[in-house]
């Protein structure tokens, strides 16, 4: 946990209740925030449904992208509990830097990861046949979760429809996909999961078309 | 292969021509050229270009993957002797809380990074960087509005009004605060809550009035009578042995010292004279919880329960808060029957609400909590798999997988 507290919560403490928007997808946004107590989810409305990205707690950071950039919000940020943030606003940063060198390195922790992230999905994205970009999304999955054993049958908690949006794909299309992977016995299909017989086959396939994508 | 200590951290020297990692590597280290030539060789993405680059001395490389925790995206090379240090990821702290403008130049470089990467991304996948944000939102607005949430739609009609006030939709954001704010604004779509009234006529805090949950299925300790029990069963018998139940009394009365802590957030809330609201009450309770004082956050969630389901549509849903946080109350008094009750009837009735998988993660911690492992598992496996994926779900897992160790 950051040690800004108390002195800075008079001064960029703010307070809201469950269920209260922090911020809202497309709003212009100028400010981040630092979850002191309570939880925050961030949802995005996708196809007319309200769709929960991440549960963030104390200690974590929202809104950061604000600080460099100026576009509107990607998501919504909304108090599950009565939550306490601190807000800064993005011309605050440097002298808060200063003040709060820990910060700057949960800040640094959290680029990292969200460039990784990005990296790799642009590495789904620039395969070219939709069969390997459905599996290459599910070793992502895979990857994400360090607790798998890659040997074994590994269990993604996700849908199609999620598939189908990290591939860049319409539903409709990943879900041929993944009913052919069904298919051939690759995996099993639920409502709700995905198992995964065997990623070290799917890994292999990746790996050489990477091969032959440059080549 | 060199090693020394300087300050703590270590100083490794390299011949020339040495890897100092391989891409692909997962390593935690991060490391400064102190003297000599180091080479970074790495794949470009999108052309599967091979670059090169050299690292200044001085300067940090492997700082990415070590922080993010990913794989090395590049081979580090050697050319002559060199000298570098070595950091863990506690020394790289220590070492930037020191000097901040070095960390201030990286999140300078690495956000320009990610948004060149956003940017990538949003042309490989055909999206023009040109929606309008001003119709977005106003859409955002309206999806809450006609889900019923009413707060939240304000929030976004107001936005917009005070973003784009001369837009497309400024006058009908304008209508719809309206028709919130008096009362007015009912969904043209569906209702989120499908709750029925005739389902609620019978609703009661009468312990003993409905058994959903059975702790120990009777008699039989060895076989499991029923395996799969469904809470849309028929009230049967209150199962739980009584003498664990009254255990569990005395646990509650042993509590009284919980009183002597106060819930002034209820205190500091209800120093006006005017009635509180229920979302008054209903704030001040979970300041009780969130403060540990079960006790007290009890008793104002059991009146705003005893109120019934209120009226307008933001006050049900404080209503079925109350119901859940009634059960965490019990949960952490270890009364682990009422929990199950209150859990039971949120799974039960309001299946829909954002506190269904929690609630089926804490019937899983209860029955685990009697010692009744697969139903424990059961109950975790239906959070696991539940969907959009969150924290829950691999807390769910987690304890699946702790079971299934023990």
């Amino acid at each position: 946990m950051l040690e800004l507290d108390e002195k800075f919560f008079g001064r960029f403490g703010v307070e809201y209740n469950p269920n209260e928007i922090i911020f809202c997808e497309f709003e212009p946004g100028y400010e981040f925030y630092f979850i002191q107590k309570g939880r925050v989810k961030i949802t995005k409305i996708i196809n007319d449904r309200e769709k929960t990205i991440d549960v963030l707690s104390a200690g974590d950071v929202f809104g950061e992208m604000s600080i460099l950039e100026e576009e509107p919000r990607s998501a919504s940020a909304i108090a599950i509990d009565k939550v306490r943030v601190l807000k800064f606003h993005r011309d605050n940063f440097d002298t808060l830097l200063q003040g709060n060198p820990q910060l700057a390195y949960k800040l640094l922790l959290i680029f990292s990861k969200r460039i990784y992230d990005a990296k790799r999905r642009l590495m789904i994205l620039l395969l070219e046949e939709p069969s390997v970009k459905v599996m290459d999304v599910l070793i992502m999955l895979a990857e994400q979760n360090p607790q798998y054993d890659m040997e074994g049958e590994i269990t993604l908690y996700t849908t199609s429809q999620q598939v189908a949006s990290w591939a860049g794909m319409a539903e409709a299309d990943a879900q041929k996909e993944l009913t052919h992977l069904t298919r051939v016995d690759k995996i099993d299909l639920y409502e709700d999961r995905i198992v995964v017989k065997n990623i070290r086959d799917f890994q292999r396939v990746i790996a050489s078309r990477r091969k032959n994508l440059y080549s | 292969m060199a090693s020394g200590f300087q300050g703590g951290i270590i100083t490794r020297g390299y011949k020339s021509g040495s890897i100092i990692y391989f891409e692909g590597d997962k390593s935690e280290y991060i490391y400064i050229l102190k003297s000599g030539r180091v080479l970074l060789t790495y794949t470009k993405i999108d052309t599967g270009e091979e670059v090169k680059e050299e690292v200044r001395q001085g300067e940090f490389f492997g700082v990415k993957s070590a922080l993010g925790k990913y794989p090395r995206e590049e081979t580090a090379q050697t050319i002559g002797e060199t000298s570098v240090l070595v950091l863990n990821m506690a020394d790289f702290e220590r070492m930037i809380l020191r000097n901040v403008n070095v960390v201030r130049k990286m999140l300078r470089v690495f956000s320009n990074q990610l948004r060149r990467l956003g940017k990538t991304v949003r042309t490989v996948l055909g999206e023009t960087d040109n929606v309008n944000p001003d119709v977005e939102l106003f859409r955002i607005g309206e999806h809450y509005f006609k889900s019923g949430d009413f707060n939240k739609a304000t929030y976004a009609f107001k936005k917009y009004m005070e973003y784009y006030p001369n837009t497309d939709y400024s006058k009908l954001a304008m209508d719809r605060i309206k028709a919130i704010s008096s009362g007015g604004g009912i969904p043209q779509g569906k209702p989120v809550k499908p709750a029925k009234d005739d389902d609620l006529a019978d609703f009661s805090m009468d312990d003993d009035s409905e058994d959903v949950f059975s702790f120990e299925d009777k008699p039989s300790p060895k076989k499991e009578v029923k395996p799969d029990f469904s809470f849309d069963s028929e009230p049967h018998e209150p199962a739980l042995s009584s003498e664990l139940s009254s255990e569990m009394d005395d646990f509650l009365s042993d509590d009284n010292t919980l009183d002597e802590f106060g819930d002034f957030g209820l205190d500091s809330n209800h120093s006006a004279k005017s009635e509180p609201t229920i979302k008054e009450k209903f704030d001040g309770a979970v300041a009780s919880l969130k403060t540990d004082n079960y006790k007290s956050a009890l008793e104002v969630f059991s009146e705003i329960i005893r109120d019934g389901l209120p009226e307008k549509q933001q006050d049900k849903k404080i209503f079925i808060e109350s119901y859940f946080y009634t059960g965490v109350c019990y949960f952490n008094l270890k009364n682990y029957k009422n929990a199950m009750t209150h859990f039971a009837e949120i799974v039960k009735k309001y299946s829909d609400s954002e506190r269904m998988k929690e609630s089926l993660l804490y019937i899983g911690e209860i029955f685990e909590a009697a010692g009744q492992k697969d139903k424990a598992i059961t109950y975790y496996n239906k959070v696991a798999n539940a969907s959009p994926k969150d924290s829950l779900n691999s807390k769910a897992f987690d304890k699946i997988r702790a079971l299934q160790k023990s």
